[in-house]
């Protein structure tokens, strides 16, 4: 039996944007803090790392968006760049063997098919703006919407396999998953605190509108500087014991036990699953058996220069021909290499998983260059984040719930486990599934912690 | 740069194809709303309404109380209402800006586009 060390304020599991954002507002409080990350880096979904060339190169989140005042702001106290994503020149669309250019957000050459995305898209919206995003099962037919997937309701309101089509790369974009995963009410609610399925999917004024010239994994350094050293990487958590009074948290390697007041359990709750409860918790399995993680490998090519750019076209693709289902031109600002970025998710991602790394980079290769032009074939680097194959976060880039999830075990989300606070992205009431959601879920686990344990004083500046 | 003439005549074409789609006009269902146009360059403004499913005339002038201000250059007005440009193109590169509430800035912005792609 291992001796506790001594008692602390504060434990924070997991060092993603989210645990981190929470242990600084917390240690800003007075709180003695100590963070624990099992993997050997911090931030979680927000990671950055260097191209052969020395540029950033985003391996999980990297894009912010208009409305993203916490994410904008961190970024802006971290002094890097931000720069637009680059839009200009039209996007092209492949589709069983055909290349098409369109501009705008919804490709046009069937506009029938378009007319009915556009229509689709409206409904969720506007039903969306009814479901209350800190409490979707209070929503008067939330039963019903948590009883459908999105794939019958596609069903019901799409009526040509085109605009199925569309819309299936839209949801594999946003969620890493597919329709038939999706519960409606989750969809629904997800779409109301990101603003909306435009607000979602486009550039300019959305969520992929500014990126950062450092990455979003400085994002995470920015915060963890302000620590000074309090966090320990290398130590996954095995076990939780709790009672009203505080927990003492096992670590994986670790020779004393953490002894804290307070916990705050910053992971996605099918990752939490992973840590053992004393006394055990029933509510949080239920949660987590009706959610699966997203599924999303994310591929860099870079060039020489955008090529793309010369022929007017922006690197925007949207393709449903089961490999890589969307791009973006990811070059440097200055523009002078080129860099697309893309991603092979939900059941695109399933059916590649299983060919070799050298047939996946051909398929996508010859993608790109179908869309972009041969010289796409021949990229300098060549690069995949296999976001289910990372141990410690087990996909991306969200966790999104079946149906019954929301209405069975919704409230578990965000309700403390006696002193276990709960964060991470998936818990955010806006922007799920963001850098800005896992900003907000760690500002508010640190409050109620804050609030809590009487600490003097809450969040300041960025 | 387009006149205000050039506008209303513009629109004016958009208004009967768009009271002739049955479509749209679904789009429009309880949907009473006073929509500005407010053009950056030649600093017009302009008045819309729809009322029962249907687009009245365009006025020029605004009145006190509006539902939705759109703004963007008097040229993207008139290549939108003759159906030579996406709406939607300059929508998402924040040419065209659309201030309103969240429901009726989404209702518009999809009824623009559904006018633009069923023509």
């Amino acid at each position: 039996m291992h001796v506790p060390e001594q008692l602390r304020d504060v434990v924070v599991i997991g060092a993603g944007l989210a645990g981190l954002r929470a242990a600084v507002d917390l240690e800003r409080a007075g709180g003695d803090v100590l963070v624990l990350e099992a993997r050997n880096r911090i931030g979680g979904r927000a990671w950055s790392g260097k191209a052969e060339d020395g540029s950033t190169i985003d391996f999980g989140g990297q894009w912010l968006g208009p409305d993203q005042t916490r994410a904008l702001a961190l970024a802006e106290a971290t002094g890097m760049e931000i720069f637009p994503t680059w839009v200009a020149g039209v996007n092209v669309e492949l589709r069983a063997g055909e290349r098409l250019e369109y501009s705008g957000l919804i490709p046009t050459a069937d506009p029938d098919a378009s007319v009915e995305v556009v229509t689709a898209m409206l409904d969720l919206d506007l039903l969306g703006l009814d479901v209350p995003v800190g409490a979707p099962w209070e929503h008067e037919d939330a039963a019903l919407l948590d009883s459908e997937t999105m794939a019958t309701w596609l069903d019901r309101n799409l009526a040509s396999p085109v605009s199925r089509g569309i819309v299936e790369v839209a949801l594999q974009a946003v969620f890493g998953t597919n329709s038939d995963e999706l519960s409606v009410l989750f969809v629904l609610a997800y779409l109301h605190g990101g603003g909306g399925f435009t607000n979602l999917t486009r550039t300019t004024g959305g969520a992929q509108e500014r990126r950062m010239g450092a990455g979003a994994g400085a994002l995470a350094v920015h915060l963890a500087k302000k620590l000074h050293g309090r966090i320990e990487l290398d130590s996954p958590v095995e076990r939780i014991e709790w009672d009203a009074d505080g927990v003492t948290v096992h670590v994986m390697g670790r020779s004393a036990p953490v002894a804290a007041r307070r916990a705050v359990l910053a992971l996605s709750p099918i990752l939490a699953e992973r840590i053992a409860f004393d006394p055990e918790v029933p509510q949080r399995h239920a949660l987590a058996a009706g959610m699966s993680m997203g599924r999303v490998r994310k591929v860099h090519a870079r060039y020489a220069r955008p090529f793309w750019r010369e022929r007017g076209l922006s690197g925007q693709l949207i393709s449903t021909n089961g490999s890589i289902s969307s791009t973006f031109d990811n070059s440097p600002s200055d523009g002078a290499t080129g860099a697309l970025v893309g991603f092979i998710a939900g059941r695109d991602y399933d059916s590649t998983a299983g060919l070799t790394d050298d047939a996946r980079r051909d398929l996508v290769l010859d993608e790109l260059a179908c869309a972009f032009g041969p010289e796409a074939r021949l990229p300098m680097e060549y690069h995949e984040v296999d976001w289910p194959a990372e141990e410690w976060t087990g996909g991306g880039p969200v966790a999104v719930m079946r149906p019954g999830a929301l209405t069975g075990a919704g409230d578990a989300l965000r309700r403390p486990i006696g002193p276990v606070h709960l964060a991470g992205t998936e818990t955010a009431l806006e922007w799920c599934g963001y850098l800005e959601g896992a900003l907000e879920s760690g500002e508010r686990a640190a409050a109620e912690v804050i609030a809590s344990l009487g600490l003097t004083n809450g969040r300041g500046e960025a | 740069m387009a006149s205000t003439d050039e506008i209303i005549e513009a629109y004016g074409e958009w208004q009967s194809r768009s009271n002739a789609n049955d479509r749209l006009r679904k789009m429009l269902r309880g949907w009473d709303r006073v929509v500005i146009i407010e053009t950056t360059d030649t600093r017009e403004r302009l008045t819309i309404a729809v009322v029962d499913q249907t687009l009245s005339d365009i006025v020029v002038g605004a009145p006190e109380v509006v539902d939705l201000v759109v703004t963007g250059t008097s040229e993207d007005f008139c290549d939108m209402f003759w159906g030579d440009l996406n709406p939607s193109e300059k929508y998402i590169s924040g040419e065209i800006v659309i201030h309103g509430a969240q429901a009726d800035v989404m209702r518009l912005d999809a009824m623009s586009m559904v006018a633009f792609l069923d023509q």
